[in-house]
């Protein structure tokens, strides 16, 4: 990938149910080793936009690309790239926590899928659950491997879905530090969210994402624009 | 932990709101605007994408195949079920035997049907459809309601765990879905299969054996070739609604074909004897289809993968706990359009009565599965009766209760929807049995309107159609009241003794439940019957069926959720402990 290439390029992209826009259109580019924050009030369309990137909601209007490619989640290179941690809720009953990351870690040809899976579940205070089935999980807990999971495999973009949900302060901390380092890296992290302090720790930028008209601002102007009353 | 800033620059810049600079490297370039919606060069291929930018773990081994991974889930469900090879044979042995006996029950009650059923050769027909054209009807019926559900369940989906946790990996999806592009198309045709083969054995019963079981197999591979062709249609993008619309017209279309069928004295002799040839084509032709889905399943997208296995483990769900109403929800939400609907003024609405009556009726027109349901369900007697050799008590009987219990249960969409989430009834200045008598209103109307085409039919059938109308209008309220009823039962009660059926051991509290609403549509059809019986409306038999409908009207707006019986004897227990305590 040349330095120039955006992992991310959404041009007027507009998204939305059955042909009918849940927002105004937005436009932003992700550049590698970067982060870019979606931000907007409740039901404004940021996982709205996230599904557009990840394919899994045909856009209404404009493009998108990934890598300069078309988005198209039924191709093995774009699954091999692209990491997401959307709501999903879903797990297999029988399968326990670290069950879930070796399948998902092996899935993708990690070597040495043991130290990795290790490494992450202490990460993200889970080691004690390893043998534990979802069902016996806290909600946070279940946030946790799923955000275990995103990590576990190689990408180059790495998208999340309010990933600042359920998780305690101390998480929300770990949390950042590790899209941080992610950036250092070289991955690039697109992710909606709601909060100040993830935004501020971890985003480069921010699209603010409304009915009226979608704008690109500054990590000031947008943990500005999270404040109560403002949006 | 002091948190860093982000990096990028302008990272904690203000004023830049409004379009950003041309030089930022999160902006959109004017090239990029430009090019935006038109065709460009041929676009890059994801094989020759630059490797990931961040990797985990000390390298990479090649990606395991699907079916490694497929296998790898089940062994760890099978071990973590603790179910011994000896169980598992159990369940399949005590399945096939179910299914045996339910066959065979099904058989036998046909083979009944058969010899109740009046004895008009096919040459001495006067007018009318033959009941071999009748059950050819059968056979369309069945072809569209496989192509309609089938379509409506995916068929081919990835639900909960296996969307969130399978479909991300970067593996062949075709090795993860083969299981479940197959399950369908093999029930389609279990199911299209043996209803055939009851109607050819059971119903006409001319041909032997060897017929019943080429008929059969010829129903069984066409309901899985549709199944397959649905699948089709779902790796080519077309949408599931579609799909299923076809289905529903399908389904429109055979009474109405009967119908055309005895205006223009088309009429069957026999069902076709399918030669065991073209039986093996046709076998040979399904086994295509399904290779050719197998290597289009990597083309089906995630978003409908994920929605298909929503819906089917809804629908799944709703089977196992014998929930029809959450199945009827599945599979009515499965294909309705995601696009917002024309918001309504509701200038009807004049109070909190009519608002109700108003919703229900929005909610009726705006599902038009049930609008075709309602329409053939109201055909299902006409064509008995044009039937010669279904046209007796007994068939006219049948085709009374069966096809105004499926009309009754397209009615009450409004009150199953509000008896799901009833927070909305919960904000109108209306008790709940105010609430439960608007909800009549919906169902009365369109019952009213089945009872006039049913009836007329059959009043025209006995030679006096007014008394018959009558009697119709007379007994729309049981119908309204059922649809009620079984909309408002509980949940089904798995506590308490079981009882033997055809289908297993229920717990008498599942009967009890699952018998809401049935109990009040026969038992309040009982006048009808009569009179069906002896060939003509008895004014005494009206009377009581007028009273009938009063008592069925009063039952299925009521808010008790408890039985009568429970009632007696809750009040029993009191009494007797009132009585202790006084001694």
């Amino acid at each position: 990938m040349s330095k120039q290439q955006p992992v991310v390029r959404a041009v007027d992209l507009l998204v939305g149910y059955g042909g009918e826009p849940v927002c105004a259109p937005v436009s932003f580019t992700l550049p590698p080793g970067r982060a870019l924050a979606l931000v907007g009030a409740n039901g404004s369309g940021k996982s709205t936009v996230l599904r557009a990137v990840l394919g899994l909601l045909e856009p209404v209007g404009g493009r998108v690309e990934v890598l300069g490619r078309a988005v198209d989640e039924r191709e093995t290179g774009f699954r091999t790239r692209v990491s997401s941690v959307l709501d999903d809720d879903a797990y297999f009953p029988a399968l326990t926590v670290a069950e879930h990351l070796y399948l998902t870690a092996r899935g993708h040809g990690v070597q040495g899928a043991d130290a990795v899976v290790e490494e992450l579940l202490t990460e993200f205070g889970l080691t004690d659950h390893a043998a534990a089935l979802p069902v016996a999980l806290s909600s946070g807990q279940r946030r946790r491997l799923l955000l275990a999971a995103g990590l576990v495999r190689p990408r180059s973009l790495l998208v999340l879905d309010e990933p600042e949900q359920r998780l305690d302060v101390a998480m929300r901390d770990h949390l950042a530090e590790r899209l941080v380092a992610e950036k250092q890296a070289g991955g690039s992290v697109l992710l909606a969210t709601h909060d100040p302090e993830l935004l501020r720790a971890v985003a480069d930028r921010a699209v603010l994402v409304a009915d009226d008209a979608s704008r690109l601002l500054g990590v000031g102007d947008a943990v500005d624009a999270l404040r109560p009353g403002v949006l | 932990m002091s948190r860093q800033r982000g990096g990028g620059p302008d990272a904690g810049g203000r004023g830049d709101a409004v379009d950003a600079p041309a030089q930022d490297e999160f902006a959109v370039t004017s090239a990029d605007r430009a090019t935006a919606g038109t065709p460009g060069p041929a676009p890059a291929a994801w094989d020759d994408a630059p490797a990931p930018a961040v990797r985990t773990g000390s390298g990479s081994t090649p990606v395991p195949g699907a079916p490694s991974i497929r296998r790898y889930t089940a062994a760890v469900a099978r071990r973590r079920s603790g179910a011994a090879l000896g169980e598992v044979l159990g369940d399949v042995y005590y399945a096939v035997l179910m299914l045996a006996v339910a066959f065979g029950v099904a058989l036998g009650v046909a083979g009944q049907l058969r010899s109740a059923l009046p004895h008009v050769p096919d040459h001495a027909l006067p007018t009318g459809i033959s009941l071999p054209t009748v059950v050819a009807v059968v056979a369309v019926v069945v072809a569209g309601t496989v192509l309609s559900i089938g379509a409506r369940l995916g068929p081919v989906g990835a639900g909960g765990a296996e969307a969130t946790w399978w479909l991300a990996l970067p593996v062949d999806r075709r090795g993860l879905l083969r299981p479940a592009s197959l399950r369908l198309p093999v029930v389609a045709g279990l199911v299209g299969g043996a209803v055939l083969a009851v109607l050819d054995g059971g119903l006409l019963a001319d041909h032997g054996l060897g017929h019943v079981l080429r008929l059969g197999g010829t129903a069984a591979l066409v309901c899985a070739a549709l199944v397959l062709l649905a699948g089709h249609l779902q790796s080519r993008g077309v949408p599931r609604r579609t799909t299923a619309a076809a289905g529903d017209l399908v389904i429109a279309a055979a009474p109405l074909l009967a119908l055309l069928a005895a205006l223009a004295g088309w009429r069957l002799a026999a069902l076709p004897d399918v030669p065991v040839w073209l039986l093996a084509v046709l076998a040979v032709a399904v086994a295509g289809l399904g290779w050719w889905l197998d290597t289009r399943l990597g083309r089906i997208r995630g978003r409908d993968l994920r929605e298909s296995g929503s819906v089917a483990t809804q629908a799944a769900g709703a089977v196992v706990s014998l929930d029809s109403r959450e199945l009827g929800r599945a599979l009515t939400d499965s294909a309705a359009r995601p696009r917002r609907r024309r918001v309504r003024r509701m200038r009807l609405v004049r109070g909190p009565v009519s608002a109700v009556v108003v919703a229900d009726l929005t909610v009726l027109l705006r599902s038009p599965r049930h609008l075709v349901q309602l329409v053939v369900s109201a055909l299902v007697p006409v064509v008995v009766v044009i039937t010669p050799q279904l046209a007796g008590p007994l068939g006219v009987v049948v085709a009374v209760l069966v096809s105004g219990y499926v009309g009754m249960l397209a009615t009450g969409e409004g009150a199953r929807r509000a008896e799901m989430a009833p927070v909305v009834d919960r904000l109108l200045p209306l008790s709940a049995r105010s609430v439960r008598r608007a909800r009549l209103v919906v169902p009365g109307v369109a019952m009213v309107l089945w009872s006039v085409a049913a009836f007329a039919a059959i009043g025209r059938w006995e030679g006096d159609v007014l008394p018959w109308l009558l009697l119709g209008l007379a007994s729309a309220p049981v119908w309204a009241a059922a649809a009620l009823r079984a909309a408002y039962r509980p949940a089904p009660n798995w506590e308490g003794p079981l009882i033997a059926t055809p289908a297993g051991a229920l717990p008498a509290g599942v009967m009890g439940v699952l018998s809401r609403g049935p109990d009040v549509a026969v038992l309040g059809s009982v006048p009808v019957i009569i009179c069906v019986v002896l060939g003509t409306v008895v004014p005494a038999v009206l009377v009581v069926q007028v009273a009938v409908s009063a008592i069925a009207v009063a039952v299925g707006t009521s808010t008790s959720t408890t039985t009568m019986m429970d009632r007696l004897s809750e009040a029993t227990e009191a009494a007797e402990a009132d009585k202790r305590r006084r001694a």
